[in-house]
């Protein structure tokens, strides 16, 4: 491997970008930023949220065009106003939001655009369907992307669906493929098969920029990084001679802790009793099967488990997103099982749900008008039919100072001009000011950074502190061992073991996510 | 029963075509209810060409089968009224399929009265045409019940399974179908993969009129021989109706055309056969709307629009 490394590395510069700034209404999104990549390398661009590296990216790929500022690929000054003109550079992108036709089969998806064309009788054109299938099949056994050509986009899985965007760019033969956040929406094992991909990838000769903000990612796969901080470039770095926390530091401006600290446990009575839960889905399969567990006041209950056993299914099965097939949920004593979701938030369940931008927002509502999504039927943010738009803004006000929202248009902008970890502050911050007896995190910290990520678990202690019970549900085993006072596992629909956090060690959780091991 | 299948066909073809139209126009995103006005447009100009035609050349064959290319072109050109307003100037595209009816009706109905007033000197409004040759197949409409598939068809019958089979194949097998049905499904990856969502949607759009023309053309001949505002009959929503009922997808909606010609055809017959006044016809020419509905409640579940139909495409929004 490190052979391979210096093997490739060569010393030309394939993308110069040169004092490049970026302006957004409210926001300076790049100040001045210049970054050169050599060819053949993993280049990292780490930054918090809100620090500007997709937008630096999204102007190497023409989506957006700098304010100010040089482009030079190969060494040849470029004017990239296109993605089309990019792909013409051999630049590729797999987005963070993948952008394909879902009712296509994989093949047709990758060929869209430069389809190989046949003719029927010599005369009449076609689209050789038959030939892009063998051509995607051998790029995909030439890179080792596992995945089968004619199955449609729609029934494949959020890694499956990001091989097809990969194998696109190869497709169109990009040197220079950029990657946005590739592992925020991956279960571990799939982000080591990613991470051996991009690997796979820069021995064959490619160019790859890589924009995340993990760093054990940066550590295994970069060769060099550049950090971002507010969209001011900080630093370009060495992977190998500096240490994560030295990155850590630059990325977010300031010393951070990894662990957040957690005081002593005070349990009280119980607030969420979940007896012999049985939950289908809609194909009429089950996907939870006789789970039984119970959340205490000041208590941290995490579910554990491989993406895709049930444990979101538990989540929303208690907050009524889901019916319940049999058994029984009680809150505080009170039977919930039967009740409609308004009614269950009312009797004291605050929902973190796993995809913040389709369950946990309306992108195209201001952030005041999201902040208030649970409350606005009440004083004072509605007198009978009316609403208060006054109290709606007092309210934004107050939440963006205490909970830390960065919003480039305030609080009457519009969330989905927000990034991603600010969306995540509002949605937590919305479910916190209920008051709710139980709070359910979702996948709380998936795709933030470590600032934000250190900011939503301190809250959640915060919370547990004030005698509420929460129940996480996390497929990161880091962030479940920091946290949980308690841990159950699920596999397969089924809780597998539930035990103090103390008694277990993450090898044995792990064991029992994979089925391994069974109590 | 001949005359059931004999008459339901000469239904059911045209109303096809205009179903094809209105998938082709729906599957690169875009809400077509403006598929009533166009085949009155593509109709009307047909008609007008005829009836200029026919003060010179009395009672000659060739302008019959030209019109229906005039009506095509009139058609799609009546159509770049939808195609601008819906991906030019974003406008709501039901809005504006609403607004080319309307439009239509009362332009043409316009047109007919002055240009007969001005033109042929009579206060007329309506175009008359001549009655279409029909074609017996010898053989084939010798096979016992479904020989009547062969039996008084229309030329423009024989036309359109032609133009099914064309349009059919562009749909599903050639660059720009396969362009079309990405921009109906995901407008941002198409355009991602360096495609022109714009264009495709536009000329999608003009193809649906064209088709559309050529179907309001096929009943002026056949239902009135002339073209008049009867021909605006729901021909165009019944159409749209059947490619909901077919899935957006050619072969289905041919299925589902059949059915409605048969059902109106199959209606008329026992008016026929029980005797009953004419005052009955009109509750008779409601079986196929009727139908309509309750196939739509039973099958409408499984059904699935285009994703991205309705959604205006805007290539500087995220």
């Amino acid at each position: 491997m490190e052979e391979a490394r210096v093997r490739m590395k060569t010393d030309e510069y394939i993308v110069e970008m040169k004092n490049i700034t970026k302006r957004f209404p409210g926001v300076v999104a790049n100040d001045d930023v210049s970054i050169s990549i050599k060819k053949g390398e993993v280049f990292a661009i780490l930054g918090e949220n809100g620090a500007g590296k997709s937008t630096l990216m999204s102007m190497l790929f023409g989506m957006y065009e700098p304010d100010a500022g040089e482009i030079f690929v190969r060494g040849e000054k470029v004017k990239i106003d296109s993605p089309n003109e990019a792909v013409r550079l051999d630049i590729g992108m797999v987005h963070q939001h993948f952008k394909l036709v879902e009712n296509y089969t994989v093949s047709e998806s990758i060929v869209l655009g430069i389809e190989p064309i046949k003719h029927l009788l010599g005369v009449i054109p076609y689209v050789d369907i038959k030939s892009a299938n063998k051509a995607v099949q051998e790029l995909s056994q030439r890179y080792g992307l596992e995945i089968e050509p004619t199955k449609k986009i729609e029934d494949l899985q959020v890694y499956a669906r990001q091989r097809v965007e990969i194998l696109k760019m190869l497709y169109r033969e990009a040197e220079i493929l950029i990657f946005d956040e590739p592992t925020a929406v991956l279960t571990p094992q799939e982000i080591d098969y990613l991470l051996g991909i991009i690997e796979k990838l820069r021995e064959s000769g490619k160019t790859i920029i890589l924009i995340t903000h993990k760093l054990e990612e940066i550590k295994r796969v970069a060769d060099r990084c550049a950090i971002l901080n507010r969209g001011k470039l900080v630093d370009v770095l060495d992977v190998e001679t500096t240490s994560t926390a030295e990155m850590a530091r630059l990325m977010v401006g300031r010393d951070v802790l990894m662990e957040v600290d957690k005081p002593k446990a005070q349990f009280g009575e119980e607030v969420l009793i979940v007896e012999n839960l049985f939950v289908e889905d809609m194909n009429h399969f089950a996907v939870v099967k006789d789970v039984s567990f119970s959340v205490r006041r000041g208590e941290i209950f995490a579910i554990a488990g491989v993406s895709g056993n049930g444990q979101v299914e538990v989540a929303d099965a208690i907050s009524g997103m889901l019916p319940i097939k049999s058994g029984k949920v009680s809150l505080n004593g009170r039977d919930i099982t039967d009740l409609p979701v308004k009614e269950r938030t009312d009797a004291g369940i605050s929902y973190i749900p796993e995809d913040r931008q389709s369950m946990g927002l309306i992108l195209d509502l201001s952030l005041a008008e999201n902040l208030v999504l649970k409350s606005y039927h009440d004083a004072p943010y509605s007198r009978g039919e009316i609403l208060n738009k006054d109290a709606f803004l007092q309210h934004a006000k107050e939440m963006i100072e205490a909970y830390d929202i960065r919003s480039g248009g305030g609080a009457t902008g519009m969330v989905r001009q927000m990034s991603g970890g600010n969306q995540q502050k509002a949605i937590v911050g919305r479910e916190i000011e209920l008051g709710s007896d139980l709070m359910i995190f979702v996948q709380p910290t998936r795709g933030l950074d470590i600032g934000a990520i250190t900011g939503i678990r301190e809250r959640m202690i915060e919370q547990r502190a004030a005698g509420k019970a929460i129940l996480l549900i996390s497929l990161e085993l880091d962030e479940i061992m920091a946290m949980a006072d308690t841990i159950g596992v699920m596999y397969s629909g089924e809780m597998q073991k539930i035990t103090s956090a103390d008694d277990i060690t993450s090898e044995e959780v792990g064991e029992y996510m994979m089925g391994v091991k069974h109590a | 029963m001949e005359t059931i299948i004999i008459d339901g066909l000469s239904y059911a073809l045209p109303l096809f075509i205009i179903a094809i139209g209105g998938i082709y126009s729906e599957r690169s995103g875009i809400i077509n209810l403006a598929l009533e006005g166009l085949l009155g447009f593509g109709a009307f100009t047909g008609g007008l060409f005829v009836a200029l035609l026919g003060k010179y050349f009395t009672h000659a064959g060739w302008p019959i089968y030209l019109s229906f290319l005039v009506a095509a072109i009139g058609g799609g050109i009546f159509a770049l009224l939808h195609a601008l307003l819906t991906i030019k100037f974003k406008a709501n595209q039901v809005i504006s399929g609403v607004v080319v009816n309307i439009v239509s009706v009362a332009l043409t109905g316009f047109l007919t009265s002055q240009i007969n007033a001005s033109v042929f000197d009579q206060p007329s409004n309506r175009f008359l045409l001549s009655v279409l040759p029909r074609y017996t197949i010898p053989v084939l409409s010798d096979i016992p019940v479904i020989g009547a598939i062969f039996k008084n068809v229309y030329p423009f019958s024989f036309m359109i399974v032609v133009l099914f089979i064309i349009f059919w194949y562009i749909f599903r097998h050639s660059r720009y179908g396969m362009h079309l049905r990405a921009c109906g499904d995901n407008p941002q990856a198409a355009d991602a993969a360096g495609i022109n969502v714009y264009r495709t949607r536009f000329w999608a759009v003009v193809i649906s009129g064209a088709l559309a023309g050529i179907g309001g053309m096929s009943f002026a001949y056949s239902i009135s021989t002339n073209f008049s505002p009867a021909v605006y009959m729901g021909a165009g929503y019944l159409a749209i109706a059947a490619l909901i009922f077919g899935n957006w997808n050619i072969m289905p909606t041919l299925f589902a055309c059949l059915i409605f010609g048969f059902a109106r055809s199959g209606a008329y017959q026992l008016m026929r056969e029980l005797a009953l006044p004419s005052s009955f016809s009109d509750l008779a020419m409601t079986i196929p709307y009727v139908l309509t509905l309750l196939l739509l409640i039973f099958f409408s579940k499984t059904n699935k629009a285009p994703r991205a139909l309705g959604e205006i495409y805007d290539k500087s929004k995220r």
